[in-house]
């Protein structure tokens, strides 16, 4: 619905897209400052070199584990922040949103202090053999910490927002309560867990510094195309550098794109 | 069919206190209370919404007081609906077959009988957010009803409803009810709505049951001048009563009225303002036979309130009738009712 407009209104409308405009300009300008710095034997370069192929396909199996993972714990915790009432919800709350605050290096620091340091980390590593530190199962498990926030911050709004009515008169239906949280409260909650999988993907897809120190850039193994950046313009190779980047803001643009249009705009209520 | 004894709960800072009620099968009965009186705690501490502190709630003789609420056979219709945002009207009916583990063309029959009867049938494809509001509360009642359940609640099931299309769901809900027979618990706030649909009718004030009793009655005979100001019964008087012949003489300052009502001493009274009837030009004398200025008149669907000054400061209520015709405002009338319309409180100086 689109009502009759005056000037004070086209005023309004002037004026916030004005924002609107500078924000996009300025992010085009960027990109388009890198993409005047590309030459086009740096992108020759990395459209056949091996390794950033293989970097590039490690960054993306790797950011679409740990969106999964995140989200199988962002629906049931994210239901029970939003449902349920229990001594030390204020806590975990606040637990859940600690890591889009404190600088992503601190992750990395922490895990290998937990990994490298003490008893229950060690355990994990040498008496069970799962292998974190220095490892591609290690890059999933920076992601998860710095991106699953995301996810369960987005899932928690997502299921506040759902009318606890309709969950009740389901109960009266003949559903269960896991029937209504499958049949009512999750189809109704679905735009905004899958925005908050689209921001948990992002993230993943672009983390840098906790990898640097947890998982290295070891060629072949742990090196995702947020370390190739690094390490190449570390050694002046920075029209490389700059194609990476090209390259991986590309795959983000077209992957976040191509999610939003398959999955409607998250603000669409059903 | 449904049986509340002594139903204790605490919601918030709200109480509901010691609820006894009895619906028979088939009976459609209303619910009357004020906003914020208890009703829709009460409905969902009978579909298992809500834990209740103390009492039993029987289901066909069945105790269900600690049954979860798909285990009771209780529809519930709640206020505004609640229907599925996400499901096309035919899935919103199927929901309740469905979640029973029907075969699927078992729930497409069920759907589809349900569908018909409510007249519903060319909205079966529809989204639930293009429907009117006549139009979401039959499928809200359809989907209650796919369910076959022993005992339908409705919550205010009228109350967003245009004037119009409220009397016309109303004798739609009466038809369906007569059909299909199923006990029905129905919570309101609008007196005109009780009066149309109930068998019998409780209210409800505070938490707890005021009144229970076939419709007439209650409106007729409301247990305590609060009740009868809240049922807007007619004018409530205070006065004294001495007994005259069957009945009784009754005084409240200038006003002289006889009751059937056998009563002495201080009383409380109602002048019922159904049995009221007013004519144009001053006659007075006679049994209940009143001179006075009619002060004000204001139409209320199918019937118009009037205000009668009858001495200075006393006034009257009347409910006057389409069909008779009304007098203009301003005018000397007289005032006309039977000594069965002064109803006299229980307990009050009899």
């Amino acid at each position: 619905m689109s009502p009759v407009r005056g000037r004070p209104d086209r005023l309004l409308a002037a004026a916030v897209f004005l924002f609107v405009g500078l924000f996009a300009a300025f992010a085009v300008v960027l990109i388009a400052a890198d993409a005047l710095y590309v030459d086009r034997k740096a992108v020759l370069t990395i459209l056949t070199a091996d390794f950033i192929l293989d970097a590039l396909w490690r960054s993306l199996w790797t950011s679409v584990l740990t969106t999964a993972i995140a989200l199988l714990f962002a629906v049931p915790m994210g239901y029970a922040l939003s449902r349920y009432r229990f001594p030390g919800h204020v806590l975990v709350d606040t637990l859940v949103d600690l890591p889009i605050v404190f600088p992503p290096l601190v992750a990395g620091m922490t895990l290998l202090v937990f990994f490298h340091q003490t008893a229950p980390g060690r355990w994990i590593e040498g008496g069970l053999g799962l292998r974190f530190a220095f490892q591609p199962a290690g890059i999933v498990l920076c992601q998860f910490v710095l991106a699953a926030s995301f996810a369960i911050r987005s899932a928690k709004t997502a299921f506040d927002e759902v009318d606890r009515r309709l969950e009740d008169v389901a109960l009266t239906l003949g559903c269960t309560q896991w029937g209504s949280l499958f049949r009512v409260a999750l189809p109704l909650a679905r735009g905004g867990i899958l925005a908050g999988g689209i921001m948990t993907w992002a993230r993943s897809f672009g983390v840098f510094g906790p990898l640097m120190i947890f998982v290295g850039t070891f060629r072949g193994r742990t090196e995702v195309l947020s370390t190739t950046i690094f390490l190449e313009q570390s050694v002046g190779n920075l029209e490389v550098a700059l194609a990476l980047s090209l390259l991986l803001i590309g795959v983000a643009l077209v992957s976040l794109v191509a999610i939003r249009l398959a999955a409607g705009p998250p603000w669409r209520k059903p | 069919m449904i049986r509340s004894e002594g139903v204790h709960c605490e919601a918030g800072g709200f109480r509901l206190q010691g609820i006894d009620l009895e619906i028979g099968r088939g009976e459609y009965f209303v619910l009357l209370g004020p906003p914020g009186s208890g009703k829709t705690v009460f409905l969902e501490c009978l579909c298992g919404l809500r834990r209740i502190r103390s009492g039993r709630i029987l289901v066909g003789g069945e105790d269900v007081t600690r049954a979860e609420p798909r285990r009771r056979g209780v529809g519930y219709v709640p206020q505004d609906y609640a229907l599925f945002p996400h499901r096309s009207v035919a899935r919103n009916i199927a929901f309740g077959p469905e979640a029973a583990g029907l075969d699927r063309g078992e729930v497409e029959r069920r759907v589809l009988r349900t569908a018909e009867r409510l007249g519903i049938r060319h909205l079966l494809d529809r989204r639930i957010a293009g429907l009117s509001g006549g139009e979401k509360q039959r499928v809200a009642l359809a989907r209650a009803l796919a369910t076959s359940p022993r005992v339908l609640l409705l919550d205010e099931p009228l109350s967003a409803l245009d004037e119009t299309t409220r009397e016309e769901v109303a004798l739609e809900l009466l038809r369906l009810q007569g059909e299909l027979g199923t006990t029905t618990l129905h919570v309101c706030h609008v007196f005109e709505e009780a009066r149309i649909l109930a068998g019998r009718l409780g209210i409800m004030i505070g938490g707890t049951l005021a009144q229970t009793g076939p419709v007439e009655e209650v409106f007729s005979r409301p247990r305590t001048p609060e009740l009868a100001r809240f049922l807007r019964a007619g004018t409530v008087l205070e006065g004294t009563a001495e007994p005259e012949g069957d009945g009784a003489l009754l005084r409240a300052g200038p006003i002289r009225l006889r009751s059937e009502a056998r009563a002495s001493g201080p009383v409380s009274f109602v002048v019922l303002a159904d049995a009221v009837r007013l004519s144009s030009g001053g006659t007075a004398g006679g049994e209940n036979v009143l001179e006075g200025r009619l002060i004000h008149l204001s139409p209320r669907g199918l019937f118009a309130r009037a205000d009668v000054e009858i001495a200075p400061g006393v006034r009257l209520e009347a409910h006057l009738p389409r069909t008779d015709p009304w007098p203009a405002p301003g005018t000397t009338v007289t005032v006309r009712f039977p000594a069965a319309a002064v109803h006299v409180f229980p307990g009050r100086g009899t």
